[in-house]
């Protein structure tokens, strides 16, 4: 993890694009697994709960961050849940007041990012050890991240399961939507096969450096 | 003492944090609830205007109608009266609500100005499965097949689920409701939310006069 005595520019690259290949909460680390199967129906509400967790997880980045030396150790997974808790509270207030149809479409999702591991993981791993700095930073590419997973998922999906991205048709007329992709069966097996093929790389990718050594 | 100080030292900067993010949250709601209220009623009004469309105007005609439940549980509805360009009563709606496959299912619910016939229905909100419970909401108007069809001039009295593939008894519109093929339980659970609701608020209109009594 980043080390708040070097905070170079370096290191914040590092930490930034961290999130988005090495350390990808949904790839690497299989994180966030619950919104990653259940929101990526379609892009829009993919996007729309991206946008929630990158609000979520930099709010509660920060004030970790700020009181990390002020937390008591048994007492910080609850500090943790609380402070999360707060700023999913109003960015389901804020869904509700102006995209009431998207905070219909998301449903019980919204209010269970309380309990996505990514930022209980970031506020343990990275805020409650770093700096203001670093923990923005963790949190945007983290964030960033996720989302662009999840819209990359829902993307393949959607466009397999109604022929169409972001309500525009993409594939010809002759294409025959699977309606599988759009339920249950769609997010598991996109996401397996997606794992496989990030695996896979990763693999042919150790090999060839091994093979540069 | 001793006690309370040590309870004070671990505890000072949770307390502290739980009234912080408490006055947070409470300014939040605040400066939102004006506008989720809003935006509640506006759908509300869409989904009534959409079931009566010669409708004006939509006043309550009841306000927290009571609907007695199962389990001794009590339900409280308003019922609204849709106005006509005369700016006489041409239907009712009231939302009405049920247990359904994964969580309650909200139902906009609109009958005629004699309480006898239904206009329809339109789906508040529900978190019914996909691709099959969720085809409670399907109400494409240029088919004539949707579970919502069967609904719309169908006689304000108790409906019973069947279940049966047949296009014609499908289409024919009585007080035989033809489940959804997969989705037995959502369509059962629209039903008993018809049937739950139905002869109470015809009573309830009733009493208030704003209904024959039938006789």
């Amino acid at each position: 993890m980043a080390n708040e005595s070097q905070p170079t520019t370096g290191l914040y690259k590092e930490t930034l694009l961290a999130g988005l290949w090495r350390e990808n909460p949904v790839f690497r680390l299989l994180l966030g697994m619950c919104p990653t199967l259940a929101v990526t129906a379609a892009v829009k509400p993919a996007l729309t709960m991206g946008l929630c967790v990158i609000f979520v997880l930099v709010c509660s980045n920060i004030i970790v961050s700020l009181m990390r030396n002020l937390l008591k150790p048994h007492l910080r997974i609850l500090m943790f849940t609380l402070t999360i808790a707060t700023f999913v509270t109003i960015a389901d207030l804020f869904l509700k007041a102006f995209a009431l149809t998207m905070s219909e479409t998301l449903g019980p999702y919204v209010p269970l990012i309380i309990v996505n591991c990514i930022i209980i993981c970031r506020a343990e791993a990275c805020a409650s050890k770093n700096g203001l700095i670093v923990s923005v930073i963790d949190a945007l590419g983290m964030g960033v991240g996720f989302t662009l997973t999840l819209c990359v998922l829902a993307a393949i999906r959607e466009v397999l399961a109604t022929g169409m991205i972001f309500e525009v048709q993409v594939m010809p007329d002759a294409f025959v939507p699977w309606a599988a992709m759009g339920m249950p069966v769609g997010a598991f097996i996109t996401l397996g096969l997606m794992l496989g093929l990030v695996n896979l790389t990763n693999k042919k990718k150790a090999k060839s450096s091994c093979h540069e050594v | 003492m001793l006690k309370i100080k040590h309870f004070i030292q671990e505890s000072w900067l949770l307390i502290v944090a739980s009234f912080a993010f408490g006055l947070l949250i409470a300014v939040a709601s605040a400066s939102l609830d004006a506008r989720i209220k809003q935006n509640e009623k506006d759908k509300l009004d869409n989904l009534m205007k959409s079931l009566i469309s010669d409708a004006n105007d939509f006043q309550i005609a009841i306000e927290q109608a009571e609907i007695p439940g199962d389990r001794g549980r009590v339900e409280t509805t308003d019922v609204y009266k849709a106005l006509g360009e005369d700016g006489g009563v041409i239907g009712f709606a009231f939302v009405a609500v049920g247990a359904g496959f994964a969580d309650k299912i909200k139902l906009v619910i609109a009958v005629d100005g004699k309480c006898e016939k239904f206009f329809g229905f339109k789906v508040l909100s529900s978190n019914e499965t996909p691709g099959f419970g969720s085809k409670i909401k399907d109400d494409d108007p240029e088919s004539d097949v949707d579970f919502a069809d069967q609904f719309k001039g169908a006689p304000a009295q108790e409906f019973e689920l069947i279940k049966t593939g047949k296009l014609e008894v499908i289409k024919k519109i009585d007080s035989q409701i033809v489940a959804i093929s997969g989705a037995t339980v959502s369509s059962d659970a629209v039903v008993k939310i018809f049937n739950m609701y139905t002869d109470k608020i015809r009573e309830q209109l009733r009493q208030k006069g704003l209904i024959g009594d039938g006789k």
